[in-house]
């Protein structure tokens, strides 16, 4: 049961998120102290807020301690290890140190061919994502100036294309929903459809072997093809509904015209 | 064409249109009213043996109407109709007589749906029923 | 034949039904120069028919109960065999219908039918109007969605601008603090029980006086068709040498109810969610207001009037004088011109007055 083990990971996630939002909400507005001196300071010391400034991690309201440690609550003793601080995380121990949050994630990527090379040139985290600018996942982090930086970018293409197809229905299918629902059509079942299909199709991401890849996307296409069928089907009654109230209109002109052409003969 | 000619033809155009309206607006209100089909009213009906009591009956819904297991003397079960054929009131069950009265008029039935006595016309619809693995299938 | 001719006899000798047909059908003299704006009253009579019928079959699957309410409503839109469309039809009608109400009344205002002796088809004209509001508003509750939730909220908070008891007013027309549960019940109970029988009571009597009075003709510059009416004793306006209702004025009246028919279908079928918004397909949530939340297009005029003054009970003040201002005009304006262009100081208030509503109603549309 593949599908339900991820999308419980995924749960976990939405939890985790969840109440990390909820210990930082009051926190942005006490006022960082992690933020505030690092924000003010020249160079490589407050570069990492300007560039966290731009990052989903930012936007989200996960702060400088979540990966770093410390107490962002006091400003003596903010990076005092005692507090928990860890400074930069070493090599290695980036895969767990995002991991802590990313938890399905982290279980993909450590059975994947890059998670087993950590330590021993392979590539972690933040080679692919970024550290402190970190953007939201996305198709566009397979690129060939990311991926060449430790190996041709053949293999990793023909991953991407296998993806991109199904990346693209999936952003297709998703406008389709939302058009649906804001039409107060009955859209729940097949925006959790694609909610599953999603996840599913999300964590191939740090797959990178190719036959999985490719033998997955087609499994998830067909979820896709399924919703896809629905969303036909709706749209389908719309038009046909179009069809019938035209000819209901056409009848109701037609039957004013006859009664103005009846009213006609009386009218002298 | 003479005003009459005339008129006539208009009143048949404006009846022709008016039979049409009144079909296009009744079929859109009938299909709206008619009964909807319950999602797996057709299927069969499964109840763990253990929900039936040694010397009584069980009640659930089959098809949309009312029906009982019970288990009889010999052990075996059965299942019936629970509508009594006199006049569609819901039979119960007298464990100590071991039959089924319905409330309405007296009508009595066996476990086997035979009518013991009383209005009712005919014996109870009996159900097909199977027992395996502690689980009771109607259907 | 013989059987239907017996039948129809056996009826006749003891009810005399064309004597009735004589007196009311054929033999209701229209005057001659009668124009279409007349027959927006049946119109009317179609619409309001109709939203009793779509409503009446919309009760058979809605629950009104505030769990379950925005769920019922989306099972009729989505699951229920051409639910979708009685819902349309009595949601798109009922803006439909105020807005050919307007049109009825404009159409009075400027043929000066309003003037006396017919003051009482004027009042009970406007009170239908207000009802017809109060009936949408009550309405627009029921689907318990975001829209109708906030929409109600701001709605039923103006009535808090009333000294003294505007407070309690407030919680008493919702059955609580705030929009709740106990508000569908009692908006429902209106919608469904009170307004509907005091509108048909009072359709009732808006044709009853329009009976007895008999119809006012269409003023030209010329003729001013003032009525033969000179005050005091009784008099009924009868218009010798025009033409029978039935079946003359009765085609006219079936021409313009078949435009509005084929006007609705086409909203219905063309633009169903004209008079909606994405709010209204949220399940109603009292904790999030969204963003601009505004009233139906017809409340927008009265909404803006109650923001641009710096007091909500001034703001109340303005509209209650405007209404009631209206709803006497006939025992305000008593000339005998009836004739627009003839009466150039109507005209000038008539206009500036429909130009200020509009331009109330596009600002509160767009603030």
């Amino acid at each position: 049961m593949k599908p339900a083990r991820i999308s419980g990971s995924m749960r976990t996630l939405f939890i985790l998120t969840f109440c990390l939002l909820l210990s930082v909400v009051p926190l942005a507005a006490q006022e960082n102290t992690c933020v505030q001196c690092h924000g003010s300071l020249p160079g490589r010391y407050g570069e990492p807020v300007l560039l966290w400034k731009t990052s989903v991690h930012a936007g989200n309201g996960v702060y400088c301690h979540e990966c770093h440690g410390g107490d962002p609550k006091d400003m003596t003793n903010a990076m005092n290890p005692s507090r928990g601080f860890k400074g930069v995380p070493k090599q290695t121990a980036i895969p767990e140190t995002c991991g802590r949050c990313h938890v399905g994630v982290l279980k993909d990527f450590m059975g994947s061919a890059h998670g087993k090379k950590l330590g021993n040139g392979g590539p972690t985290c933040v080679t692919c994502h970024g550290n402190h600018a970190i953007k939201k996942a996305s198709l566009d982090l397979i690129n060939e100036k990311t991926c060449t930086k430790c190996h041709p970018y053949e293999r990793a293409r023909l991953m991407k294309q296998a993806m991109q197809a199904t990346e693209g229905r999936i952003t297709s299918l998703d406008n389709r929903i939302q058009t649906l629902k804001l039409q107060g059509k009955a859209s729940e079942g097949m925006e959790q459809g694609l909610f599953n299909a999603r996840n599913r199709f999300h964590t191939l991401f740090h797959d990178v072997m190719v036959e999985k890849v490719r033998s997955e996307s087609t499994a998830i296409d067909k979820e896709l093809e399924t919703i896809g069928a629905q969303i036909d089907a709706i749209e389908q009654a719309e038009k046909k509904r179009k069809i019938a109230g035209s000819v209901a209109i056409a009848g109701a002109l037609l039957a004013a015209l006859f009664f103005r052409l009846l009213g006609k003969t009386y009218d002298n | 064409m003479g005003q009459e000619g005339r008129r006539l033809f208009l009143m048949t155009c404006i009846g022709g249109v008016a039979v049409v309206t009144a079909g296009a607006v009744a079929y859109p209100v009938i299909s709206y009213l008619a009964p909807r089909k319950g999602k797996d009213n057709s299927a069969s009906v499964s109840i763990p043996e253990k929900d039936l009591p040694p010397d009584g009956a069980k009640f659930f819904q089959y098809h949309g109407k009312a029906a009982v297991i019970v288990r009889k003397k010999d052990g075996s079960v059965t299942a019936l109709s629970a509508v009594c054929t006199h006049l569609g009131c819901i039979v119960q069950w007298e464990a100590q007589k071991g039959q089924f009265i319905c409330p309405c008029h007296g009508g009595q039935f066996s476990t086997d749906g035979k009518v013991l006595g009383g209005p009712p016309p005919k014996p109870l619809e009996l159900l097909k029923v199977t027992v395996a693995n502690g689980v009771i299938t109607i259907g | 034949m013989t059987l239907i001719s017996k039948l129809y006899d056996w009826v006749e000798s003891r009810l005399g039904i064309s004597e009735v047909i004589q007196k009311e059908m054929t033999g209701y003299l229209l005057p001659r120069t009668i124009n279409k704006w007349y027959s927006l009253g049946s119109v009317l009579l179609f619409a309001f028919a109709l939203q009793v019928i779509s409503g009446i079959l919309l009760l058979i699957y809605y629950v009104p109960d505030a769990d379950k309410a925005f769920k019922s409503v989306s099972v009729i839109m989505n699951e229920i065999p051409f639910g979708w469309l009685i819902r349309l039809c009595h949601a798109v009608g009922s803006n439909l219908m105020v807005a050919t109400l307007f049109l009825h009344m404009f159409s009075v205002l400027f043929m000066g039918s309003y003037k006396k002796p017919r003051e009482l088809q004027w009042v009970s004209g406007f009170t239908l109007l207000n009802l017809v509001m109060g009936i949408s508003l009550t309405g627009y509750l029921l689907p318990w969605s975001q829209l109708s939730f906030w929409a109600t909220t701001v709605a039923t908070n103006s009535v808090g601008a009333v000294p003294v008891i505007g407070e309690y007013l407030v919680e008493f027309v919702r059955g609580g603090k705030l929009v709740g549960p106990p508000t569908l019940g009692r908006f429902f109970a209106v919608h469904v029980a009170i307004l509907p029988v005091v509108i048909a009571g009072l359709i009732g009597a808006h044709l009853f006086f329009l009976k007895r009075t008999g119809i006012s003709a269409p003023p030209t510059r010329n003729n001013q068709a003032a009525t033969t009416w000179q005050g005091g004793a009784y008099h009924y306006d009868k218009h010798e040498g025009g033409i029978p209702f039935f079946p003359n004025f009765f085609l006219h009246d079936m021409t313009s109810i078949s435009i509005y028919f084929a006007c609705l279908l086409g909203v219905v079928f063309f633009s169903p969610y004209l008079f909606f918004t994405p709010d209204s397909f949220v399940p109603a949530n009292a904790f999030q207001t969204p963003a601009h939340i505004k009233p139906e297009w017809y409340f927008l005029a009265n909404y803006q009037i109650l923001k641009i003054f710096p007091s909500e009970i001034i703001g109340l003040t303005v509209q209650g004088a405007g209404m009631t201002f209206i709803a006497l005009l006939p025992f305000v304006d008593r000339g005998d011109k009836r004739y627009p262009l003839q009466r150039p100081l109507f005209m000038v208030c008539a206009v500036g007055g429909i130009a200020l509503f509009i331009a109330l109603s596009i600002w509160g549309h767009l603030s």
